[in-house]
């Protein structure tokens, strides 16, 4: 599957991206909700969205909202360092939110065959 | 962690060590916006959002790595800073700025555990997996600069001179470019001041500066200041390579830090390095080794003699041999982080060792690294420099204060500590000297905070100029300082507090068009009349408080009341 990656901080991007290659995903990555919304454009086999919450210009909820806003469904996961409620709470028709830690290589593979599941 | 293939585990621990290296940087970078907000928090207030993302990044990416110690203390640093930007701008508390710096000294310090524990030990030459950008040696205070002044305006040029010196520098004053250059060729100067016109030409002194250097093939570290202003003098100077162009008249302290930065560049003190080996031969060589590379070494082929060693050498790593009689390199390492300041001290194993279990149970001590005997030379040096700079990165940033890299509170008062020590054992006399300006609270009034900061950078300047390498000076408040002398008669020392209290007082600061000048007061008291830290500073402190009651702008000796 074609994922697109969003987070501003290099390392945590290549973090998610190495867990999302190892389960057999091709990952795209950018690292703010503009080049994000372009790409998206451009490439039309992306079949989800992971996202960091806390960006600047941007948040990763402006990202979905904007992408609701576009007719977008694409499914969309939200990552954060703070706690993961309360950034649901903003957008609570998110598909999932995730505490970014170090047990992101077991709760974001779940968490995204949870998601493909509900949404095929 | 889980049962996940080797590729995954292999990557995502180059991710962690790359997030490890970057943090020096980024802790940086953090201070730097810090300084800037401080300085002026109105006009910089969106520094404060840079600053919050900062700790907010290194709190999401320290957790998704792994390091919560990190993470808690960077959320408290983000918590902060959130509340700092939430409350409107006249109603942020005053000690905002003593509260964030704490927070980011937590921060530091779960960043320097990190760096020494972090587990890619075993791979030290591996490239990282994301640049690094250098991180830059923090500076070390040196003897008096010396500067020449070539411009043939007498009268400007005296004021200069005068001013410049307050500040510790020496300086020499050329009217002829020929003396100049006669002057270079016998002995050459830290900085160069430089006019551009002279009688013999228009260009005769950035011209004079580009001939020397194809003399020695080396540009003299220069700086023009000029009444002219139009693109060929500027281009003379760029050529000439000089790094800054100032207008006359330029202002004292402004040429002042141009000068600073000029110096600077060059003043590296050499990494200190601890070498341990039981066999003097094989000490000797690595010793050898390093020392070509410019380090500065001291062999001990004991074990029992290391914390002796440590104390008198004060050493930025510790090289050690894993297998010595008696005690091996692993018992070695565990009683030197035995000792509270030596925690985070690099120590470097050389051994024969490749069994990942032994290494293991070494790097549980927190052992920096490995290096595999016999070694090559170059991945020694580079080995061991690059871990004792980043030491003193760290180290830097956490015991100095930010706006005049002088120490801070914490680290004078347990240098206060370790110097009477010092003095003791040496028999030496010790002056501690708390120093504090006059009215400090008045020019911040009167002429606003910039120009406060501007008074503190210019003591910072005097005294780390003026002072020698081996006394200690730190920013112990917001306008008090203290200074800890060795070895100096109690006549002496009193005799160079006054000189710098005069020095000082002669500096012009600008604040706008209107100009000041700033004195302080001093307390002196002197180890053997006390022997005991606190009994020092508080009787330097009392003399301090009979100065100001006297009238300041002066600097009374505690006597001995025993």
């Amino acid at each position: 599957m074609q994922i697109l990656v969003v987070d501003d901080d290099a390392l945590a991007s290549e973090m998610i991206a190495a867990v999302l290659e190892d389960e057999g995903h091709q990952v795209f990555q950018t690292e703010n909700a503009i080049d994000a919304l372009a790409l998206l454009g451009q490439e039309a086999g992306i079949a989800l969205v992971v996202s960091d919450m806390n960006m600047p210009f941007m948040s990763g909820v402006d990202l979905y909202q904007e992408l609701q806003s576009q007719g977008s469904q694409l499914p969309f996961i939200l990552l954060t360092g703070d706690d993961p409620k309360a950034a649901w709470a903003q957008a609570p028709t998110i598909n999932a939110c995730i505490m970014k830690d170090f047990s992101m290589e077991e709760t974001l593979p779940a968490a995204i065959s949870n998601v493909m599941v509900i949404a095929s | 962690m889980s049962s996940k293939k080797p590729s995954l585990q292999e990557k995502i621990a180059r991710l962690r060590a790359s997030f490890v290296e970057q943090l020096p940087k980024r802790l940086a970078q953090a201070q730097q916006h810090f300084n800037l907000l401080r300085s002026d928090p109105e006009m910089n207030r969106v520094l404060a959002v840079e600053l919050h993302r900062a700790f907010h990044s290194l709190k999401g990416t320290g957790k998704s790595f792994g390091f919560i110690d990190l993470a808690n203390a960077a959320d408290k640093a983000e918590a902060y800073t959130q509340q700092f930007m939430d409350l409107p701008a006249d109603c942020t508390p005053s000690d905002w700025p003593d509260t964030l710096i704490s927070l980011m000294h937590q921060v530091a310090a779960q960043v320097q555990i990190l760096a020494y524990s972090d587990l890619k030990n075993d791979c030290v030459l591996d490239a990282p997996f994301f640049d690094v950008e250098e991180t830059v040696a923090m500076r070390s205070s040196s003897h008096s600069p010396l500067v020449y002044i070539c411009d043939d305006e007498l009268e400007q040029v005296d004021h200069l001179a005068c001013q410049l010196r307050c500040f510790g520098y020496q300086i020499e004053h050329f009217t002829e470019t020929s003396a100049f250059h006669q002057a270079v060729l016998k002995k050459r100067p830290d900085a160069v001041v430089m006019d551009v016109f002279f009688p013999q030409g228009k260009t005769a002194g950035t011209d004079e500066l580009a001939s020397l250097k194809g003399i020695n093939g080396q540009h003299l570290p220069s700086i023009v200041l000029s009444g002219r202003e139009d693109f060929e003098a500027r281009l003379s100077a760029v050529r000439a390579g000089c790094s800054a162009y100032f207008i006359k008249p330029a202002k004292p302290l402004e040429l002042a830090a141009a000068i600073d930065d000029l110096v600077c560049d060059k003043q590296e003190e050499p990494f200190r390095i601890l070498v341990l080996d039981d066999e003097s031969e094989v000490a000797e060589y690595h010793s050898l080794i390093l020392e070509k590379a410019g380090m500065l070494v001291q062999q001990i082929h004991k074990p029992e003699l290391v914390l002796d060693a440590l104390r008198g050498f004060n050493p930025d790593l510790v090289l050690a041999d894993m297998y010595m009689p008696n005690c091996d390199g692993v018992e070695v390492a565990a009683i030197i982080r035995q000792v509270p300041e030596y925690v985070g001290l690099p120590i470097v194993f050389l051994s024969s060792e490749t069994n990942r279990k032994k290494q293991f149970k070494a790097m549980q001590v927190g052992v920096e690294g490995f290096i595999t005997k016999p070694v090559v030379p170059e991945d020694l040096v580079a080995s061991v420099a690059l871990r004792a700079e980043r030491m003193r990165t760290l180290r830097g940033l956490m015991a100095k204060d930010s706006l005049t890299g002088l120490y801070n509170h914490t680290t004078t008062t347990e240098m206060m500590s370790t110097s009477l020590a010092h003095a003791i054992r040496q028999k030496e006399t010790l002056a501690v000297v708390m120093l504090d300006l006059d009215k400090f609270k008045t020019v911040n009034d009167t002429y606003g905070h910039m120009a406060g900061d501007q008074v503190i950078v210019a003591i910072a300047r005097l005294l780390k100029h003026r002072l020698r390498t081996t006394d200690i000076i730190g920013r112990y408040g917001g306008e008090e300082f203290a200074l800890l002398l060795k070895n100096l008669t109690p006549e002496k020392a009193e005799a160079l507090v006054n000189e710098l209290r005069e020095d000082f007082s002669k500096i012009i600061f600008n604040a706008g068009n209107r100009q000041f000048n700033v004195t302080f007061s001093a307390g002196v008291s002197f180890y053997p009349d006390y022997n005991r830290p606190e009994d020092l500073r508080m009787a330097a402190d009392e003399a301090l408080y009979q100065a100001k009651n006297q009238g300041r702008n002066q600097v009374v000796v505690g006597k001995d009341k025993v």
